[in-house]
């Protein structure tokens, strides 16, 4: 009697323990992420002089927001803003009537040599693409519009959205269609009223994912653009002057244009986590 | 990716017998044919941003241009000198080293994370929130946050180590640590991405191996060495293929934090092509690079997949 | 700047900006210079438009302060952007490569950009415009820009295609109060310093006894600083390279033995702003590096060492004082379809009253004569205002340009970087000089031939 009981306290004492251990290990993975964001805060609410000592002071002392005023003073934030809603919005949906088709018909045909060509444009670095893309938009008469960029990032969401597409069209049970197919219905119609509906959760990750690595871009929105249409990003490099250590506001124009995607990523993460694991995708 | 996916459901199986890189060579089975009309906007969409890059880097890489200067055909010259060039072999040689880094590390730890979050826990999706947002972040705007991290002197790393009672790193400031210290920001940021793709594979097990090891009295490690690691071992692979094509492209992280530097300790293919193209202005010789430096990582790729298929016919 | 030898060359070419600073005799000073005084007609060009792009940094904030003035003086519209040094670099070559870039102003570095934008000759030559009458302010008053500002400003082939905006002197800041600790004084030789720097240097308080760029490319004006002091160009106007020549050795061996041994940890990966953050700090006795980065050394909010900051002229070489010398300047798109009133908007962004402004505000260092004579008057730059002009004055007498006037500046810095970074890890100077000359020699050939 007394040895069970001493065999269940030893198994319970055994449970905590490897919660305690497993607690642990996920504060161990979690926290290098959380930890760099809080840092970047820390440094965004500070003062310059606060932000280089050391021992670094990870409260602020005395809270300012003159770092994100700087931002809004060094580039016209609203101005770039509205560029990236612009431009990631296009892209994204561009890329989501040209890709769902096509992520729908490559899934169909396993047709994977198409797959490669779209798989190509991810493989190619970016930088290539600058200078013939820049002469290209300049004889086109492009420059100086949004066009350009929108185009460019069609390079980026395009191959995301179809990626994640073939999987959820792969994953799709093909009765439903075959049986609209032996009924008559083209092969439009089956995908348009009985494919498509049922991988709309697809198409809302597609859409999500394309949208973050388009927001994220920064080099095409150096270059391609103009004064008038560069996007977000590049706000944060406009903060770091040559001649002048600002790590304040440059932390606070990291933060700013990141947080929109950093609270998207948490509220919606079970669709991301849903549509990463079937497309396996990472864009950029 | 659209090889990611296909592999991932090559795992799940059956659906086709032939391996993937044979297909991908063209050998479709069973194509049916309209289908593929309806991935024609994508192809002309996709054919329209890259053909003219590439064309144009194609007809550069045997010329020799500097902006501002008169162009010359100089026939495979460019290739020719890339050859011999040290700064080139020795960048080569750099990407592969932190290429296989860059793949190991955020592969190994994205693997145990992913056996963390496969576990039901307390408040587990948003901390799977929290996890995967490295990956989110505007990798400009990190990469800059983690160059201050690095100051040897006022570095918030240094001062962490220094509670711990490690002495202080020269991180990115040394060339003997700068790729270890490039690679920790990079496997920061990617490992969620594997752990995302290794989570989805985990999701996907079926259940009967378990319930079989378990009657068997089989230990926790042995269950993941004899059950879940070769049924996630396909999407393992994804994530390997994944992550090499972005490693061997990484640019932002480096770009940002060491320039290439100390000296040229850190300067890969990527880096190597932004000097000639950007600083340089040598654009017949920057294409030239290009062009190697695809074929590089389409080699890979192809090694990779071949390998991949290779392993599934000896289990 | 070009010379042809520092040896067979007048003076008033060796010392170049002679007639800059404080040159005397410059007469009705005080007055501010302004605009609406003189019978030019500023408004010919009312409802045009310009499009105008800066590189990144205080001259780009000067000019955007008082971009609405000249909108009201002209009635030409502005659309200005300030965009990151190396991306402005980038984007303006691509966008001249196209032939029918978007702007019709930009800003231009001499240091890097300036013989790649004259040999594609894609900035309009101005001398024609400084002539005429019609279309030139009669103040504008070319004369009063420095002739070296102006010397550097000139292409080899005599086209003049930037008006000079700013000049960057290297100068050695000290911490006053860290050298009166250890009793040691301002060094008057390149031994001093060396000595200074060591006697300085305490690891155990983390202070090194010099700061100065190890990061490749960002450090060869360090070591250029340096081989000036020898008597020597990094490479002559017959491009003739003096790279691992005896004084280039020396050289590189006192840029060696200051960062190896008085340096602080990692520094072969500093640039400035790892510099600007230790000296800031009090983490550092010595700096070596342009004018142009004192901004922050006086703002309470940026510095734990203000007031205690010396700013002092680079000590003389074994041969010869000298101060390394950068600048940028401002040009027209020779593509430009508004160059008229494009120059316009050069003449008041060059004019004396931005110059003075430039000054004033501690925006770096003006090319015109006559702002220095006006703020020296006006008593508007003061205590360690006052010191840190006083520096800069003096620099200009010994300055020279601190890179070779190569359209391959670029590799030169990234070549020779290499070389010094090695040295700060252990490499040998001659050695590792000898390598990056020999890597560089066709380079500078092939370049320079075409």
């Amino acid at each position: 009697m007394v040895a069970m009981t001493w065999a269940v306290r030893r198994h319970r004492i055994r449970r905590t323990l490897n919660r305690v251990a497993f607690a642990f290990t996920v504060f161990v993975i979690v926290s290098p992420a959380i930890l760099v964001f809080l840092w970047m805060l820390s440094l965004s609410l500070k003062t310059e002089i606060e932000n280089i000592d050391y021992p670094p002071v990870f409260i602020p002392g005395t809270p300012t927001l003159a770092n994100f005023i700087q931002v809004f003073q060094s580039s016209p934030f609203g101005r770039y803003l509205v560029n990236s809603l612009i431009v990631t919005g296009s892209a994204t949906l561009l890329a989501i009537l040209v890709g769902v088709p096509a992520g729908y018909g490559i899934a169909k045909a396993k047709a994977y040599r198409l797959a490669v060509l779209v798989l190509i444009s991810r493989i190619t670095p970016n930088l290539s693409y600058l200078i013939p893309l820049f002469i290209l938009f300049q004889m086109l008469g492009l420059t100086g519009t949004l066009w350009p960029l929108v185009i460019t990032h069609l390079v980026i969401t395009v191959p995301i959205v179809v990626w994640i597409m073939i999987g959820f069209f792969e994953a799709l049970h093909p009765d439903l269609e075959e049986a609209a197919l032996i009924d008559g219905a083209t092969l439009w119609q089956a995908f348009r009223h009985i494919a498509l509906p049922l991988s709309r959760p697809g198409v809302v990750v597609a859409a999500i994912l394309a949208f973050i690595f388009s927001w994220n871009n920064f080099i095409f929105g150096v270059v391609l653009a103009g004064r008038e249409t560069r996007t977000l990003p590049v706000a944060v490099y406009n903060v770091l002057t040559f001649e002048q250590i600002s790590w304040g506001p440059l932390a606070a124009a990291a933060l700013l244009v990141t947080l929109p995607v950093l609270i998207l990523t948490v509220v919606i993460q079970r669709e991301i986590v849903g549509g990463l694991a079937a497309g396996g995708v990472k864009g950029g | 990716m659209a090889v990611g996916a296909a592999l991932a459901r090559d795992r799940a199986g059956a659906r086709s017998v032939r391996p993937l890189w044979r297909r991908l060579a063209g050998e479709s089975s069973e194509v049916r044919r309209p289908y593929v009309l309806f991935a024609l906007p994508a192809m002309v969409v996709v054919a329209a941003v890259i053909v003219f890059p590439w064309l144009f880097t194609l007809f550069m890489s045997v010329h020799e241009w500097k902006v501002g200067q008169a162009r010359t055909f100089v026939g495979l010259e460019n290739y020719a000198r890339l050859l011999t060039d040290e700064r080139f072999l020795s960048a080569a040689l750099r990407t592969i080293y932190y290429t296989a880094l860059a793949v190991v590390t955020p592969l190994v730890l994205g693997t145990v994370s992913a056996l963390v979050f496969h576990k039901k826990f307390p408040l587990r999706g948003f901390l799977r929130g929290v996890f995967i947002l490295p990956m989110m972040a505007t990798p400009v705007a990190v990469a800059l946050v983690w160059t201050m991290m690095f100051h040897p002197q006022l570095g918030v790393l240094n001062y962490l180590l220094s509670l711990v009672g490690i002495p202080a790193q020269l991180w990115v400031y040394d060339p003997g640590t700068v790729i270890p210290s490039l690679v920790l920001v990079e496997t920061w940021q990617w490992t969620p991405l594997v752990m995302l793709i290794v989570l989805g594979g985990l999701a996907a097990l079926p259940t009967e191996p378990y319930e079989a090891a378990q009657l068997d009295g089989a230990s926790a490690w042995q269950t993941f060495r004899h059950i879940t690691f070769p049924m996630v071992l396909p999407f393992l692979m994804v994530a390997v293929i994944i992550r090499t094509i972005d490693a061997v492209k990484a640019f932002d992280i480096i770009f940002v934090i060491s320039q290439g530097g100390p000296g040229t300790a850190s300067e890969t293919l990527n880096i190597f092509l932004y000097l000639q193209a950007f600083a340089f202005y040598n654009i017949g010789y920057a294409s030239a690079v290009v062009v190697v430096f695809f074929a590089l990582i389409i080699t890979l790729a192809l090694v990779l997949l071949y390998v991949r298929q290779r392993s599934k016919w000896s289990p | 700047m070009r010379h042809r030898s520092s040896q067979s060359l007048g003076i008033s070419r060796r010392n170049l900006l002679k007639a800059s600073a404080g040159a005397a005799g410059l007469a009705a000073l005080g007055a501010r210079p302004g605009f609406a005084q003189s019978s030019f007609d500023w408004k010919r060009f009312k409802g045009e438009h310009l499009e105008v792009t800066l590189t990144l940094g205080p001259r780009a904030d000067l000019w955007q302060k008082y971009e609405k003035e000249f909108e009201e003086l002209t009635g030409i519209s502005v659309g200005s952007e300030k965009v990151p040094e190396q991306q402005h670099r980038q984007k303006v070559a691509i966008e001249f490569t196209s032939g029918n870039p978007s702007f019709d102003v930009a800003t231009v570095s001499y240091h890097v950009q300036k013989q790649l934008y004259g040999r594609g000759k894609w900035l309009l030559d101005l001398r024609d415009l400084i002539k005429d009458p019609k279309i030139t302010n009669p103040e504008f008053d070319f004369p009063d820009f420095a002739k070296g500002a102006v010397d550097y400003a000139t292409q080899k082939d005599g086209r003049l295609d930037t008006i000079p905006i700013n000049l960057d002197y290297w100068i050695l800041y000290y911490n006053k109060e860290l050298f009166a600790q250890k009793g040691v004084a301002y060094p008057k030789s390149f031994e001093e310093m060396i000595d200074a720097a060591r006697k300085l240097n305490d690891p155990k308080n983390a202070t090194a006894g010099f700061l100065s760029r190890g990061l490749k490319n960002a450090n060869v004006p360090v070591w250029t600083s340096f081989l000036l002091g020898y008597g020597v160009d990094p490479i002559d106007a017959d491009l003739t390279m003096h790279t691992d020549g005896p004084e280039a050795i020396a050289s590189a061996k006192v840029y060696q033995t200051l960062n190896k041994e008085c340096g602080p940890p990692g520094v072969a990966g500093f640039n400035w702003n790892e510099c600007q953050t230790s000296f800031v700090l009090g983490k550092g006795a010595m700096w070596l590096d342009g004018i142009g980065f004192s901004l922050p050394l006086e703002d309470p909010a940026k510095s734990k060492i203000v007031g205690k900051v010396g700013y002092g002229v680079m000590p003389p070489g074994p041969k010869a004082q000298r101060s390394a010398l950068f600048g940028d300047g401002v040009g027209i798109a020779a593509a430009s379809k508004k160059k008229e009133a494009a120059w316009l908007y050069v003449q008041w962004a060059t004019s004396k009253l931005m110059n003075q402004r430039h000054l004033e505000g501690q925006y770096g260092a003006p090319p015109r004569a006559s702002a220095y004579a006006s703020v020296k008057a006006s008593g508007k730059l003061t205590g360690p205002k006052g010191e840190w002009l006083d520096a800069m004055s003096q620099s200009v007498a010994i300055a020279r340009a601190g890179l070779p006037d190569i359209v391959a500046v670029t590799e030169f810095r990234d070549t020779f970087g290499v070389g010094l970074t090695n040295m700060i890890s252990g490499a040998d100077p001659a050695a590792e000089l000898k390598k990056a000359t020999e890597a560089f020699k066709p380079v500078l050939e092939k370049t320079e031939k075409s």
